[in-house]
């Protein structure tokens, strides 16, 4: 044991700062598609919707193109017409999103349901534990019970077999109780139709936080956390230093 | 591009046939015959070929395979669900890949007497024996899977598993687009292995429509292939230490991990290498900038991976909970068909990469053990991150100069199977081709539907706390079991 607190404590720090530093993506990352700023109108945008594949693409009665962000997938497909972002904070504050009281904004505990994913999104949620991300450094836990959860965090598009289990866990939390979508199939069914499909979350639970992505990147993942929990734009805030 | 050997048989002797094969049962499926009937396809990996086995049906029922054949057991469940056809005589013709409305109506027995020369399960009966459900929502960050779990307090007397919860219909998706995006859903079946479910998806298309690759897409694929491996091989090792309480270990192999997402999202605009394998070669390629840092970054990683690698097989309390942890027996493995370190830790010699070649893999040395419990499949895992590394390192060596992709022309055969080897076994696409431009009928089976079917026969004499040891050891990805 001694050998690996020694190689613990000999490893240089490598936790990120993000959210008091940003933390910038690669060069030529494809985190989804934005429009250019030119409009693209009439037989341009229809051929360009035709290879969106999610549907994030679609034609206004005006002709113009426009973009649903909860539906893309950064496939990269329609680069040729528009730009791709290479941006991390990608999460939005659904429709009238539950507030959490100043009291719960350091500690909050996250419940993880997975109702069909791809399986990279769980993934990239246990990543956030690892020395680059250490979510714990910003009061953010994963907790097993649902009893002590703050956020139902739900990955994958509803499939018909995980309706009745996503319910379930969320009636076992206490309120004031959050729910945030995390990746584009969590968001909006993404690729996947009906039957076995239901689509996303918010086809069987209020939604208060998008967090989009193929799969969302940890550090969106902590963006979409932080929103979830009224803390999104603290770029001052007190950050713990930690060793990697 | 896969030889395929064409047999016919009635589908009242397709067990019979199957049995005197011998040989790897890789797929069976229904499927419409040509002449408008249906017919059952069973592909067989025997004599150094692959062996497709068509049999007519006549009506909706027929003799079961699974009686002779023991690693038919799921794939006849599935047709039973999908199809409606009945395999007469299989020994539980429950409700598999299809959830039955009734949650209650689960039966914990039945799986073991699937196969003539195994034994079944110990029954337990009595006053204090009882069963876990745990699943579909388990306690930490997991995907949704069931394990009914029988115990009388301390050892595991029977485990049996659910699946299918996430079933999301890739295989009507596939059909369903267009065929130049199909691909995008082939690479989301598993999200984990993208790069493995879309290279055997374009080498099915690529085998209907007489494509060959250019030889410096061959060489990206394979680098992008074995990054691939090496994140998913990580992502085993942290998760045992983990089960083992290792924190410094679990952080250490974690950021190891890390650093090769990083490198995918810097070469390849995704964490996950979506976005660059297509039919016809590959979407991405790979400039001078990203060969460097590739190979910098390769470099270093390696030298890391060994020291904490050294350390890890020098810490008793990890190899104490692994070493004879969720045997597996060579037999087991070999009548259930497994496939992938699996298989390879249970003395059992195959490769996809080696067995169905496919973009210009060189040889290499395919691992292997013959101990069969978690620390064996670790052990060939860790030998695969060596193989891997050395695959990497020729692939950039043989980066020829050209083209990175051939256009897909029309469709000219009337199907074809697609192999690649995930970091879980073998990945298989069957396609069938509507007209010349379109997919009619499309068949997936990722190593960890098989893999999965074995699942309930690796807890003899074992406690309920070495669970997520044997769990995390077969490394399976239920996404891509369910599909």
């Amino acid at each position: 044991m001694i050998r690996w607190f020694l190689r613990g404590v000999t490893r240089p720090r490598v936790t990120t700062c993000y959210p008091r530093e940003p933390e910038p993506p690669p060069v030529g990352f494809r985190a989804r598609a934005s429009l250019p700023s030119e409009a693209v109108i009439d037989e341009a945008a229809r051929r360009v919707a035709a290879i969106c594949l999610p549907g994030a693409l679609s034609v206004e009665p005006d002709g113009a193109l426009a973009l649903d962000e909860k539906r893309c997938i950064g496939c990269g497909l329609c680069a040729h017409a528009l730009t791709m972002d290479a941006g991390y904070e990608l999460a939005r504050l659904g429709s009238s999103p539950v507030s959490l009281s100043p009291s719960f904004r350091r500690s909050l505990h996250i419940r993880h349901v997975d109702t069909g994913s791809d399986g990279a999104v769980e993934q990239e949620i246990a990543a956030l534990l690892n020395p680059y991300y250490d979510m714990q450094r910003l009061g953010l836990f994963f907790t097993a019970s649902p009893r002590h959860a703050d956020i139902l965090l739900v990955t994958g598009p509803v499939t018909a077999p995980m309706e009745e289990p996503l319910r379930r866990a969320y009636e076992a939390m206490p309120e004031p109780r959050v729910v945030v979508a995390a990746g584009t199939d969590a968001c909006s069914g993404s690729i996947w139709t009906e039957p076995e499909v239901l689509g996303g979350v918010d086809r069987v639970l209020h939604v208060d936080v998008y967090i989009p992505g193929d799969p969302p990147t940890p550090i969106a993942l902590l963006h979409g956390l932080l929103l979830a929990s009224g803390r999104a734009g603290e770029a001052s805030m007190p950050v713990k230093k930690s060793a990697a | 591009m896969i030889a395929l050997e064409d047999r016919t048989v009635d589908a009242s002797s397709l067990a019979t046939e199957l049995e005197r094969l011998g040989g790897r049962l890789m797929m069976l499926f229904a499927t419409a015959s040509a002449d408008g009937g249906r017919e059952l396809c069973a592909l067989v990996r025997a004599h150094d070929a692959v062996i497709s086995l068509r049999a007519r049906l006549r009506g909706d029922a027929y003799p079961a395979v699974t009686r002779f054949v023991p690693a038919a057991h799921w794939f006849e469940r599935e047709i039973h669900d999908l199809h409606g056809i009945t395999p007469q005589g299989h020994p539980r013709l429950e409700p598999l890949v299809t959830h039955a409305p009734d949650e209650g109506d689960v039966k914990l027995f039945g799986e073991e007497d699937v196969g003539p020369t195994h034994r079944g399960a110990e029954r337990l009966a009595g006053p204090g024996v009882f069963v876990i459900p745990y699943g579909p929502v388990r306690s930490g960050v997991f995907e949704s899977a069931q394990f009914l779990v029988q115990t009388g307090g301390e050892d595991v007397a029977y485990c049996a598993q659910r699946l299918f919860f996430k079933r999301r219909g890739a295989e009507r998706r596939i059909c369903e687009v267009p065929l130049e995006l199909a691909v995008l859903v082939a690479e989301r079946v598993s999200g984990t292995s993208s790069i493995a479910h879309a290279l055997a998806f374009s080498h099915a298309v690529e085998s209907l429509a007489n494509t060959e690759v250019p030889p410096r897409a061959q060489a990206i694929r394979r680098i992008l292939a074995e990054l691939e491996r090496l994140y998913n091989h990580l992502e085993a090792t942290v998760r045992e230490c983990e089960d083992a309480s290792l924190s410094v270990a679990q952080a250490q192999f974690a950021a190891l991990k890390e650093r090769l997402h990083r490198l995918a999202g810097a070469v390849a605009g995704n964490r996950y290498l979506r976005g660059t394998v297509v039919p016809g070669g590959t979407r991405v390629d790979l400039d001078q900038r990203a060969v460097d840092l590739i190979a910098a970054t390769m470099s270093e990683w390696e030298r890391e991976w060994r020291r904490v690698l050294a350390l890890l097989l020098r810490t008793d309390s990890f190899l104490d909970r692994l070493v004879s942890t969720g045997p597996l027996s060579e037999e087991d493995a070999r009548d259930f068909a497994c496939v992938g370190p699996v298989a390879r830790a249970s003395g059992i010699d195959l490769d996809t990469r080696r067995d169905l070649p496919y973009d210009g893999y060189p040889a290499f040395d395919v691992a292997h053990h013959a101990d069969g419990d978690a620390m064996a499949r670790m052990e060939v895992r860790f030998q695969e991150v060596e193989s891997s590394l050395e695959l990497i390192r020729d692939a950039m060596g043989s980066l020829a100069s050209g083209a990175t992709h051939s256009e897909i022309g029309r469709l000219v055969h009337g199907a074809a199977l697609g192999a690649a080897e995930s970091p879980r076994g073998e990945t298989l696409y069957w396609l069938e081709p509507d007209g010349d431009s379109g997919l009619r009928f499309c068949k997936l089976r990722a190593g960890s539907f098989v893999n999965f079917g074995i699942f309930n026969r690796v807890f003899d004499s074992q406690v309920l706390t070495d669970f997520s040891f044997i769990e995390h050891s077969l490394g399976l990805s239920p996404a891509g079991c369910d599909a």
